[in-house]
């Protein structure tokens, strides 16, 4: 059987969902990265579906866009976590405060 | 050199001395003393050399411009000048030299002598000057350098509250010094000294009795003249040459720059403001104890003299009189200093008393002075109060009789102060160890005597100050009989009294025996700082705060505080929302897709 529209929309709701979760809830910097990855990917996964139901090709071209830049994103997000690990061996963002008033 | 290049040196050669001690002598008293005394003696040459040399220059070099409106900074070189500048050079080097021995062992010696050279130079400053806003910057400089004389002994809380009395005093008085300037520019369209004219329009009469406010603050004139006794706190040789040469005199010569600019009604205002200083401090100076107020007094008596004469018409008499004065007033205050420096700094004259055997050279110079001032026929002092009686005897009958009972009361407590200090038995056990001080202190005296006994015979002057003297008023006949006459009698009486009155020593007869006068002129001496104390003290305090409430509550409470206050209130409450937590910062950006959703929704 074919899946729905629906269905994919909600997995794409689900998906971001947890990783809005994750972003909010978790202290650990790499973490809310991953999760921030997820929310990107259950929008990209929106997209494909639209396209695909559509029969049109706009989100796909989206989606390229999308996952070109999330892989830029990806190689600068990192090497800035691991420089911020170089600078204060931690990567917690409870202690990561130091642009408080 | 050419006459102008001398001019110039005699201006920059003080200022280049005071420079150089501040800047580089100021542990070095010794050096920074002789660089003084040094800078004094050139100056007195250059003086001399100027005055004498015959040259008479006007020069002037624009320095700012403000549209049409021009500063210029120039000399103006006449006899008058001459004169003026001949007189701060005798006796500002008689003073430095005197300062040698007296502030020997000062540990401020470099500070004083730098003093002494800045005040050198902001009173050339004022004789070189042509036009007024030159005047007025040297004006000004000589208030600093009194203020900062007068403020020697600074630790000392009563020199230092004389010191700024001395200098707010002499700022009301350059107030309308200021002012008049300004109307006067209106009035003329220029300041310069040689360019200006009397108007008769009614509101530039303003402009002569604006300018002589300044010589009230300056000269001690009433109802200014609460600065000069407190002034006294300074070291002698500062008094004196406040007294003689620069500070004081500054007012008269600024008067008789400014003669072309008089109208009649200005002129008997500035008499009758001279007579009644005049008569007002003999009368405080007969209560004083103190040897150096009671001189302060004399001084600003004789002052009234001047400015009375001046009011009359005379610019000739005023400047004689003040030539003559600074003479013996430095001898005196000389004298007074060597006398207070014999005594160990007793300066209370009920304490002293027989120093004539023990300090000769003062005595005798002293005693000199003593009879220049009070007018003794011969000496400097009569000749010139004799050409201020004339004045007064044939213009104003009135200020000729106000200036006659001055002269018996200045006879009066000049041979008191003489008799008290010099003759009897000593009274107290400074008195009883005085003894005459070095050469430096002694020589100024031997010439400032020899200058009191002949100062007076100016027909002997070189002609370099004629433009001066021709001016001076001469009787003949009958009212040349009169005056000679009264102002014997005069003396006479006065010296008589005194001498008859404080024939005991060591007491003060006037205030043993005479209880209700003597009170009544204390209480005329101190009725105007009373006053003026209750004026500051409540009018002005009351109404500053006042103001100050307004200003609290008003301006910086409400139009203030206001912006200021509803900034910071902001600025608190959005403070609490920089945690620096990120995850805080999510649930914001939660709350703001919230926000936008809903907008976007139309519920909001």
């Amino acid at each position: 059987m074919k899946p729905s529209l629906d269905a994919y929309v909600m997995l794409s709701a689900a998906l971001f969902a947890i990783g809005f979760l994750g972003v909010l809830v978790r202290r650990n910097t790499l973490v809310i990265y991953m999760c921030l990855e997820l929310m990107l990917v259950a929008a990209t996964l929106a997209l494909v579906a639209f396209s695909r139901f559509n029969g049109t090709e706009d989100g796909d071209v989206f989606v390229f866009f999308i996952l070109t830049v999330a892989a830029a994103e990806v190689a600068v997000g990192l090497a800035i976590i691991v420089a911020l690990f170089r600078a204060r061996r931690t990567v917690e963002v409870d202690r990561l405060d130091s642009m408080r008033h | 050199m050419t006459p102008l290049n001398t001019a110039l040196f005699v201006l920059i050669a003080p200022l280049a001395s005071a420079a150089l001690i501040t800047l580089f002598l100021g542990r070095r008293g010794e050096i920074a003393s002789a660089v003084s005394v040094i800078t004094a003696a050139l100056v007195a040459c250059g003086a001399f050399s100027l005055a004498f040399g015959g040259a008479r220059f006007n020069a002037a070099w624009e320095w700012l411009r403000f549209g049409s409106f021009a500063v210029s900074i120039g000399f103006k070189f006449d006899d008058l000048a001459a004169l003026m500048l001949s007189v701060v050079g005798v006796i500002g080097l008689c003073v430095h030299v005197y300062s040698l021995g007296y502030m020997s062992d000062d540990a401020g010696k470099a500070r004083y002598f730098g003093g002494l050279s800045i005040f050198m130079f902001s009173m050339i400053g004022i004789v070189l000057a042509d036009n007024l806003f030159m005047m007025f910057i040297f004006w000004d400089l000589v208030g600093f350098s009194s203020y900062f004389l007068i403020n020697h002994w600074r630790e000392r809380k009563s020199a230092s509250d004389a010191a700024k009395k001395a200098f707010v005093v002499n700022r009301v008085g350059d107030f309308g010094f200021l002012l008049g300037i300004i109307l006067c520019y209106r009035v003329n369209g220029t300041v310069s000294l040689s360019a200006l004219g009397a108007d008769h329009a009614v509101y530039s009469r303003l402009v002569p009795l604006l300018l002589f406010c300044g010589a009230v603050g300056k000269s001690a004139q009433l109802p200014l003249q609460v600065w000069l006794p407190d002034a006294m706190e300074g070291p002698t040789p500062v008094s004196a040459l406040i007294h003689a040469a620069t500070m004081v005199a500054a007012g008269i010569y600024m008067l008789c720059r400014i003669n072309v600019l008089m109208v009649p009604q200005a002129q008997d205002v500035i008499a009758w403001v001279g007579t009644l200083t005049s008569l007002y401090a003999a009368l405080c100076a007969v209560t004083q104890r103190d040897i150096k107020k009671v001189l302060a007094y004399s001084t600003l008596s004789q002052l009234g003299y001047m400015v009375a004469a001046f009011g009359m018409g005379s610019v000739g008499a005023a400047m004689f009189h003040l030539t003559t004065h600074a003479f013996f007033k430095a001898l005196l205050f000389l004298g007074a200093g060597s006398v207070i420096l014999g005594c160990h700094h007793e300066q209370d004259i009920f304490r002293m008393g027989g120093l004539r055997g023990r300090m000769p050279v003062t005595f005798w110079t002293f005693t000199v002075a003593v009879a220049a001032i009070v007018g003794l026929p011969g000496l400097a002092g009569f000749f010139s109060k004799d050409a201020i009686l004339v004045l007064a005897f044939e213009s104003n009958r009135a200020v000729f009789a106000v200036l006659a009972f001055t002269a018996i009361l200045t006879a009066f407590y000049m041979l008191r102060l003489w008799k008290i200090v010099f003759l009897g038995a000593p009274q107290g056990e400074p008195a009883r160890h005085a003894h005459e001080g070095s050469i430096s202190l002694t020589a100024p005296l031997v010439l400032l005597a020899a200058l009191s006994a002949v100062g007076g015979y100016w027909r002997a002057y070189p002609k370099a100050f004629e433009g001066v003297f021709s001016q001076i008023p001469e009787a003949e006949g009958a009212t040349h009989v009169i005056v000679l006459v009264t102002s014997i009698i005069v003396l006479a009486v006065g010296a008589g009294t005194a001498l008859a009155f404080y024939a005991v020593d060591g007491r003060d007869t006037l205030e043993g025996k005479s209880r209700s006068v003597f009170g009544l002129l204390v209480a005329l001496r101190t009725s105007f700082d009373t006053a003026y104390d209750y004026y500051v003290a409540e009018v002005q305090q009351r109404t500053a705060m006042v103001l100050n409430f307004l200003d609290v509550v008003g301006l910086a409470g409400i139009v203030v505080r206001g912006l200021a206050g509803a900034t910071e209130f902001v600025g608190f409450g959005v403070r609490a929302l920089h945690t620096g937590r990120l995850n805080n910062y999510v649930y914001w950006f939660l709350g703001g897709v919230v926000v936008l959703w809903a907008y976007a929704a139309g519920i909001l």
